[in-house]
């Protein structure tokens, strides 16, 4: 028992490293969230080598003059940083790591005095190159890039990763014979002759899908260039008349709701009586360039069909997550703007943003140049690579996700250990060029937030005119997609919403199933334009917020019949099993 | 549970894609298991020419008995198959995938090459000649050491573009393919684009370069296997001579002499099939 508690316990903590909800980073630092990752962001950096995002450029260029004018603060730092060595090569200095920092819990950190001199040294060199971006004094824009890259710096040079200085190393190398670095040597060959150039999280046979990873028993009832559909099998005697489609991310494989059996959201709402359709997106290529968000919305379009001919109803619940529902979400918009707004039957959003505006972050590290150049660089591709994505992803976590694997990998020579999130995180899919184009000029212009200012199909988007009942899920420590951002959501929405904030991060938010004692969210009766004020006004749900989903979509699901006798009908014949085919395309 | 199985049996394909970790490298295969009274005889595996997934070869599939047990991959770096780090010889090939169908559980199996993918069936059958009980080379060549291709055949088919451009696709298949895509080239294109998915341009580099200096010239008389040779009349890729000249020195094999083109196993699946089922067959009792 206890040994499932302690790898479970090691799963989560692996899955908050790439959730970035940690609350307090290695370091122990409190997180102040200056390094929340908006999607934008990511999609502008992906077609950039991660090297350039290490070039100070002008940033550079500017910090090194602001220093030249204030030569006093130089100098002070100087002799501050001359001072804590020597205090720490008499063995005097009281320099310590975050009790929290797990690289240096070894205790030869502490108690052996070269390990305790090497680490405090390190440390003072840390504080002092920080300082001296706190004395420069940059604007906000430098400051934060020059911050980026001297922390990154900094936790690049840690003791613990090199293998002459880190005692656990030393240690385990004595014990193995070397044998560590021989297999460590191997892993890294491996890791870096492919992108994504950045350790592996897992290992790539841990997991086989269809096998133990999306394993829900479906029907693949449709398939086009863009998507299949699965139709799940019900699991209840009694269904809902309605069905509801999921339109899951563009950027990752669908499955991430189909994880493990009872970690699975589609196995949940399956067995909570829904009829459940999933959108299973191919993983496109050059060819597919020019699919663009008309493309995809069409497809939903499609897909809503299909759902309604074989559950012979003229409306369906719509569930949209992260980018998916950015699509999904115009393109309700675009129903409702030629009248068919009654096809849907409700609508839900799970950690999409639709407002992109917030504190700044956007204009310091998202430029037009960038973005343009980013959507140059993929139109020259026809695609943006995935991997491309979780390379980026993964340095803007250095310490959890790039260092952390180094020493487990390489220097100590162990294989990362099996976990489903990790598996499904490393199996991204490709963007295509059109569609990146379109995404980077939604986000630019923030333009699903005016009406008008996009088009999906035709139609002028206008989100005020989306006057369904919705249900908005976002989580309190979401880096990608701020639960603040998600928030506005429910003011740009004409109909009733709902809006739930979960905890943990972008995945473990929507990876919550029932059965955890300590689950919990928070609701609140009153929709505030401010997001703090509603922070305010909420009230804490004990149990998991799937629970209270198949509750809400109960109540607008219609009736109860019997459950179908069998998958797809005439017009739409089952193809083949679930997870269907596009899943597995690499 | 009734519904699923009632779901299962509806379900039209029995193929099921999956995606299988084969030394460290993800294959997306199809494996389409024996049904009826061919339980438990090995399966044929299906070696698929250069820079095509897997679907290009459902026409011969939808040919062949349907209780046979089939399985089909996507060369690494083709399809939905993760590209290797390096390129690799044919012989690592091969091995990687008899690593592959011992991990899908088939001691043995019949092994079927269709052009480029002759060339590994070949390898194959050398490198696993107890695990490899027949061997059907279709449309193949025996490496360097062939009767070749006019030139401007080989400068098409050295880079992946038809099968990234359906209307640059249109155009070459007459030249490449010959037989009835001389008269109806939108098949051809149709063949190759619709249903293949498309891998980096390096899978199908890593492909050309695996068949750099290697020739089954030397040990085709080692082939202990029973083996049916393919060959069509009006293949531009691989003229007559080349069948005909394996069937001379592969000591146990036969050949069989079509009027037809590159791809005529998968257009004309109907006409060519009964042959391989009549030879594949031939140890039944």
């Amino acid at each position: 028992m206890s040994a499932t508690t302690s790898v479970e316990k090691a799963a989560q903590d692996r899955l908050h490293a790439v959730d970035g909800d940690t609350g307090t980073d290695a370091n122990g630092r409190e997180d102040d969230g200056t390094l929340s990752t908006p999607l934008d962001m990511l999609l502008s950096e992906a077609s950039r080598s991660p090297l350039r995002r290490f070039v100070p450029g002008m940033s550079g260029v500017r910090m090194t003059a602001a220093l030249a004018r204030r030569p006093q603060r130089v100098v002070r730092r100087g002799l501050g940083l001359t001072a804590d060595l020597a205090r720490i090569g008499v063995g005097r200095s009281d320099l310590a790591p975050s009790e929290k920092d797990r690289r240096f819990a070894e205790e030869a950190w502490s108690r052996n005095p070269l390990f305790k001199r090497t680490l405090q040294g390190y440390l003072a060199l840390g504080q002092a190159a920080r300082g001296l971006v706190e004395d420069a004094e940059l604007d906000w824009g430098d400051g934060q890039r020059m911050g980026f890259i001297v922390d990154n710096l900094v936790e690049a040079t840690a003791p613990s990763n090199n293998p002459f200085l880190n005692p656990k190393v030393l240690k385990r190398t004595l014990d193995t014979g070397g044998g560590n670095l021989l297999e460590g040597g191997r892993r890294l060959v491996r890791d870096f002759a492919t992108p994504p150039r950045v350790p592996s999280m897992v290992e790539s046979d841990a997991f086989e899908v269809g096998a133990d990873l999306a394993v829900t028993p479906g029907t693949v009832v449709l398939r086009t260039d863009v998507f299949e559909l699965i139709q799940y099998t019900p699991q209840t005697p009694q269904v809902r008349e309605v069905p509801l489609l999921v339109v899951p991310p563009t950027i990752n494989k669908y499955y991430v709701i189909d994880l493990a059996e009872e970690r699975s959201m589609v196995e949940h709402l399956v067995r909570g009586g829904q009829q459940v359709f999933v959108i299973s997106w191919r993983n496109p290529d050059a060819r597919h360039a020019d699919w663009g968000l008309d493309t995809y919305g069409q497809a939903i379009i499609e897909a809503m069909t299909a759902c309604e001919k074989i559950s012979r109803q003229d409306r369906t619940s719509v569930l949209g997550i992260c980018s998916g529902g950015m699509i999904a979400s115009m393109l309700v918009a675009h129903l409702a703007d030629i009248g068919e707004a009654d096809r849907v039957a409700s609508f839900s959003l799970m950690v999409t943003v639709l407002d992109q505006e917030r504190a700044g972050v956007t204009s310091a590290l998202l430029s037009h140049k960038t973005a343009a150049a980013s959507t140059r660089a993929s139109k020259e591709k026809g695609y943006l690579d995935g991997r491309a994505l979780a390379e980026i992803f993964a340095w803007l976590r250095p310490n959890d996700l790039i260092w952390n694997y180094w020493v487990n990998n390489y220097l100590m020579g162990h294989a990362p250990k099996a976990f489903d999130i990790l598996y499904w995180n490393a199996d991204p899919v490709r963007m295509t060029a059109a569609m990146h184009h379109d995404f980077m000029d939604l986000a630019l212009r923030n333009a699903l937030v005016t009406a008008g200012e996009s088009t999906m199909l035709g139609s002028k988007v206008d989100l005020g005119k989306i006057d369904r009942d919705t249900y908005v899920v976002a989580g309190i420590a979401d880096h990608l997609c701020k639960w603040e951002s998600c928030y506005q959501s429910t003011q740009l929405f004409g109909g009733d919403t709902k809006f739930v904030l979960s905890t943990s991060g972008h995945i473990a938010a929507m990876v919550n199933p029932p059965g955890n004692p300590k689950a919990s969210f928070q609701t609140a009766p009153e929709n505030p334009a401010d997001a703090a004020a509603w922070l305010e006004g909420a009230h804490k749900v004990k149990g998991s917020w799937w629970d209270d989903y198949v509750a809400w979509l109960d109540a607008r699901s219609g009736a109860e019949r019997n459950k179908p006798r069998k998958a797809g009908n005439a017009a739409y014949a089952p193809l083949c099993e679930a997870p269907g085919t596009y899943v597995h395309d690499r | 549970m009734s519904t699923t199985a009632e779901g299962r049996d509806a379900v039209r394909s029995r193929d099921r894609v999956r995606s299988v970790s084969v030394r460290g490298l993800q294959a997306r295969v199809s494996v389409r298991a024996a049904r009826g009274d061919r339980v438990g005889e090995p399966p044929l595996l299906l070696c698929n020419g250069i820079g095509i997934s897997l679907e290009a070869l459902q026409p011969l599939v939808d040919a062949l008995d349907p209780d046979r047990g089939v399985v089909r991959f996507d060369v690494p770096g083709v399809g939905g198959s993760q590209a290797p780090p390096f390129p690799y010889p044919i012989a690592a090939l091969a091995s990687w995938v008899g690593a592959l169908m011992t991990k899908l559980g088939h001691r043995e199996y019949d092994a079927l090459g269709l052009s480029w993918g002759g060339g590994l069936a070949q390898q194959l059958a050398v490198q696993s000649r107890k695990r490899v009980r027949r061997v059907v080379l279709v449309a193949t060549g025996t490496g360097m050491l062939m009767v070749p291709a006019h030139p401007r055949v080989l400068r098409i088919m050295s880079t992946p573009r038809r099968h990234r451009d359906p209307a640059y696709a249109a155009t070459v298949a007459p030249l490449i393919y010959g037989g009835s895509m001389r008269t109806d080239p939108a098949r051809g294109a149709a063949l190759l684009h619709a249903t293949t998915r498309s891998g980096p341009k390096r899978g199908y580099y890593y492909q050309l370069a695996a068949m750099t200096g290697w020739t089954s010239l030397p040990f085709l008389g080692l082939l202990r296997q029973p083996t049916l040779v393919m060959g069509g009349d009006d293949d531009p890729i691989i003229p007559a001579a080349n069948p005909r000249m394996q069937a001379a020195l592969i000591p146990n094999a036969r050949l069989h002499l079509y009027a037809g083109g590159h791809l005529g196993v998968l257009t004309e699946a109907d006409e060519l099939v009964p042959v391989i089922e009549a030879f594949l067959d031939e140890d039944r009792g």
